[in-house]
């Protein structure tokens, strides 16, 4: 904790500090950022001007990000978005110097390390998120001619190979397959297997997936999810109970959990649990209203 | 109830009108009819689909529906309309009926508009009766419930139209009257689909009328691109849900509103279809309403005249992620013989539609995923829809129409479009198997479909289907495989049932071949059926007996044998013998 006294020369600042932020915020307007960013550095913690103090670390981040002095740059991001939160200007600048820094480490992951996996996987996420769905799983694949034993690669595919149009579940169930066999406690690979098993209604198959995902991670959420609707589904109702729970409890706003939780209650002639859960999932569907217009 | 014997030859007294045959004089306009006779249209030429389209050239069809579509986007202009097979002259042979759109708050046409009474002229061809049968509706039609109400003989026509219905009483002559007044069951609103049932089990018809949402041309509200000011069709989240209405028959020609008293009214809804059928075999008709954007119902019947809303916990009401979808299409039928009802359930893209089993105490599972229903429904649209033996073969098969309800879906949602294919399901026995692809070039057709009705008009027992499409041409369909094996037509009619026997459970034995069909009321969506039924033999040519169990109040079932095949024949209740 600060002193009283330094926590009073905070609140008070000199008139130096202003007018050296004003100075650093006039040489940083005009691009020499050499001058500007010390003195801005130095002033911009003594302000109490919340307006000044705003423009000076603004400013501040812009100029280390210029000079390419990264640590200063982050520093004072986390300043801003700290001081001035959900600040329009503060959001944009924090997007576009992130995004910036993101770009110059990809090139520099390009030119140090082109033909690493990570350059690869780099670019193959770029793809993906593109839904360039070919070209990603193209990527991918070259990843895997280099390291066959590559945890999380085969996930991604059959990730994209459910994402296409029309899906490919059946290669999509391979990938997960392959990727559990690299990487026995990948729970969302061992989810992706209960989902693609849950879609083409093979119940007994998802509850062993969904089942092994919510062992491997106990913070899966949807595993639990996923698994009670699929006992609920294979008739198990009793045995869906215990995993519907956790979810609610995990998920108290979804009306999902609590309409299968109410199922699962009705169907084990637990009446008045069951009535409680419905009146619950009314509740949460209520407020999670849908879009007057057709989805895009 | 205990009926006068004046009630006999009372022509207004439904439910002793097939018991009087004599002194009605009816037993010779019955006897007169196709319905004995019950020869098939002779074929002139063989396809090889086994659903034909035939053209208008050929059926003389030549009416078409227009919506009026306007750049308000009003949202009755893109959901209807709906058709209808009936027998409305009591030939013997199915007509035609078929639902217009028509002047409202919202809508003037620039040239007038109606409804389509075709009557069906035995040889394929249909000829337009609508002005002299009095039918043409008078507002911004929906949809279309067939059932003789008053007992007389003569199928009657409810016609749901915007912003009020009309009940068409059938003269017996070949005309129609507006007796909506009269009758009371005028329902002020936005009326979909409405369903004939006898819901208190006193032998008369009552009515459920499904209304949408509080709509007008004042409560319309924007839903579109802000920039351009084009407008799309909104999704009906955004107005606010009504409720249902029930009709009780007097039994004189008027009905009482017993909404309320009924319990139904207490449900809010956004309701586009319903079916009635016993889904608790409790003797007493239940309804199963689908609605869009809020929960669907389903209401069990608790006798007394109460009903209680019970889709949620029965697993009908949402989805399996707990929310609503925008439910269209309905049936029921027990597909897998297990002696309980099951149910179907059509909805907007991305949402797959339901093919609910029922697991009898009042609980259903959707079997949609494991049966493949769901992948070949994933981003379909669909609205009318019925179960039926398309083969002859004694399984009941699936049959639907699809379209989406936004015309301008194609440019904004990736993989959905405006026009959809119709889609088969062929009951195996073990499960369903998509047929489309192989059933003919109408199921590579896209189509605005809608309305879809089973009929069959040429009577040789391969039950014909017709879609009414959204602002283009009906479809009619020849079914050219369900001659190809024997089966056995019924027309059904109540003595103290309801003349049309709603409700009625069919078990038969051929051979190594056991069945049973339930007769239920409504189903589709804003369309009515042939209210005959067809019973698939395969190849067996015989059938050792047939039972009947006859819906309450009698609820008495009758056994009979040796029946005919490959032809129509009529059983009325508690004669125990055909005709």
């Amino acid at each position: 904790m600060a002193s009283a006294a330094a926590q009073a020369s905070q609140k008070a600042p000199g008139p130096d500090a202003s007018s050296s932020a004003h100075l650093g915020i006039s040489l940083a307007v005009k691009g020499r950022c050499q001058e500007a960013l010390p003195i801005l550095k130095k002033a911009a913690p003594h302000l109490a001007d919340k307006q000044l103090k705003y423009q000076a670390v603004m400013s501040t981040a812009r100029c280390a990000m210029s000079l390419d002095q990264t640590e200063t740059a982050v520093e004072v991001l986390l300043v801003l978005n700290r001081e001035f939160p959900h600040d329009a200007d503060v959001l944009y600048s924090t997007t576009h110097f992130y995004s910036e820094l993101a770009s110059r480490a990809a090139q520099e992951l390009a030119a140090t390390a082109p033909t690493s996996h990570q350059a690869e996987q780099l670019e193959a996420e770029a793809f993906e998120s593109q839904e360039n769905w070919d070209r990603a799983i193209a990527e991918y694949k070259k990843i895997l001619e280099q390291e066959p034993r590559l945890a999380g690669i085969h996930y991604r595919i059959g990730r994209i190979l459910l994402s296409k149009s029309p899906a490919d579940a059946e290669g999509a169930k391979a990938e997960f397959n392959d990727e559990v066999k690299i990487a026995p406690d990948n729970a969302s690979a061992e989810f992706m297997l209960g989902e693609v098993a849950r879609q083409s209604g093979q119940w007994d198959e998802a509850i062993v997936h969904f089942s092994r995902a919510s062992k491997l991670d106990e913070g899966f959420q949807e595993a639990y999810l996923a698994l009670g609707m699929s006992l609920n589904s294979a008739g198990k109702f009793s045995d869906a109970i215990t995993p519907l729970r956790n979810y609610v409890k995990m998920q108290p706003g979804d009306p999902a959990g609590h309409y299968q939780l109410a199922t699962a209650y009705a169907r084990t002639g637990q009446k008045p649990e069951a009535a409680r859960e419905m009146a619950l999932q009314r509740d949460a569907a209520a407020k999670s209203p849908r879009s007057a217009q057709t989805p895009k | 109830m205990v009926k006068s014997s004046r009630d006999g030859c009372n022509p207004a007294s439904r439910r002793r009108f097939l018991q009087t045959l004599g002194c009605t004089g009816m037993a010779s306009l019955l006897s007169g009819s196709g319905l004995f006779r019950a020869e098939a249209l002779p074929r002139v030429e063989q396809s090889s689909a086994d659903f034909e389209e035939i053209p208008a050239s050929a059926s003389g069809i030549s009416w078409v529906h227009v919506n009026g579509r306007s750049p308000m986007a009003h949202l009755p202009e893109t959901v209807g309309a709906g058709c209808a097979f009936l027998d409305y002259d009591n030939d013997g042979w199915m007509d035609i009926y078929l639902v217009n759109s028509g002047p409202c708050d919202f809508y003037q046409p620039a040239q007038p508009l109606r409804n389509a009474l075709y009557r069906n002229n035995r040889d394929g061809t249909f000829t337009d009766v609508t002005l002299k049968a009095g039918v043409p509706g008078d507002a911004y039609g929906m949809g279309v419930a067939v059932g003789d109400y008053d007992g007389d003989g003569f199928p009657d026509l409810y016609v749901t139209q915007y912003p009020h219905s009309i009940l068409y009483h059938n003269n017996g002559d070949g005309t129609f009257t507006d007796v909506t007044a009269k009758a009371g069951v005028g329902a002020p609103g936005w009326a979909t689909s409405a369903v004939w049932f006898d819901y208190d089990n006193d032998g008369r018809l009552d009515l459920f009328v499904c209304r949408f949402v509080d709509y007008s041309k004042a409560k319309l509200k924007f839903c579109g691109d802000r920039l351009s000011g084009e407008r799309f069709y909104c999704i009906p989240s955004i107005y606010d849900p009504m409720p249902c209405w029930l009709f009780r028959n007097n039994g004189d020609g008027t009905f009482t509103d017993v909404s309320k008293e009924s319990g139904i009214s207490q449900s809010l809804a956004k309701a586009w279809g319903v079916v009635a059928a016993d889904l608790n075999n409790d003797g007493r008709m239940d309804l199963y309403v689908t609605n869009d954007t809020v929960p669907n119902f389903l209401f069990a019947n608790r006798g007394k005249g109460r009903f209680e809303e019970i889709g949620l916990l029965a697993g009908v009401g949402v989805n399996a992620f707990g929310k609503p979808r925008s439910g269209m299409g309905v049936d029921a039928a027990d597909y897998d013989q297990d002696g309980w009802i099951d149910l179907f359930e059509a909805n907007v893209d991305h949402e797959m539609y339901s093919l609910y089993h029922n697991d009898k105490n009042e609980a259903f599972s959707d079997l949609a995923l494991p049966t493949g229903i769901g992948a070949a429904t994933r981003l379909m649209s669909g609205w009318g829809l019925k179960f039926f033996d398309y083969d002859n073969d004694g399984d009941l098969d699936l049959l639907l129409c699809n379209g989406h309800p936004d015309d301008s879906v194609d440019k904004r949602v990736e993989d959905v479009k405006f026009l959809e294919p119709m889609l088969l399901f062929h009951n195996t026995g073990k499960g369903f198997e998509n047929v489309s692809r192989q059933s003919g070039a109408i199921f590579s057709k896209p189509l605005s479909g809608r309305g879809l009705a089973l009929g069959d008009f040429d009577n040789d027992g391969s039950v014909d289907v017709l879609i009414s499409q959204n602002n283009a041409a009906p479809v009619l369909l020849r079914n050219n495989l369900g001659r190809q094996n024997h089966w056995l037509g019924l027309r059904l009619v109540g003595t103290k049932a309801s003349i049309d026997a709603i409700g009625a459970r069919i078990t038969y034995q051929s051979g190594d071949l056991t069945r049973h069909q339930f007769k239920v009321g409504g189903g589709s969506y804003l369309s009515s059926h042939d209210p005959r039924m067809v019973l698939g033999l395969g190849k067996r040519t015989k059938i050792d007996w047939l039972e009947i169990q006859w819906p309450q109040p009698s609820g008495k079932t009758e056994r009979l044998t040796d029946l005919p095949v490959d032809r129509y024949i009529t059983i009325v209740e508690g004669q125990g013998k055909w005709k």
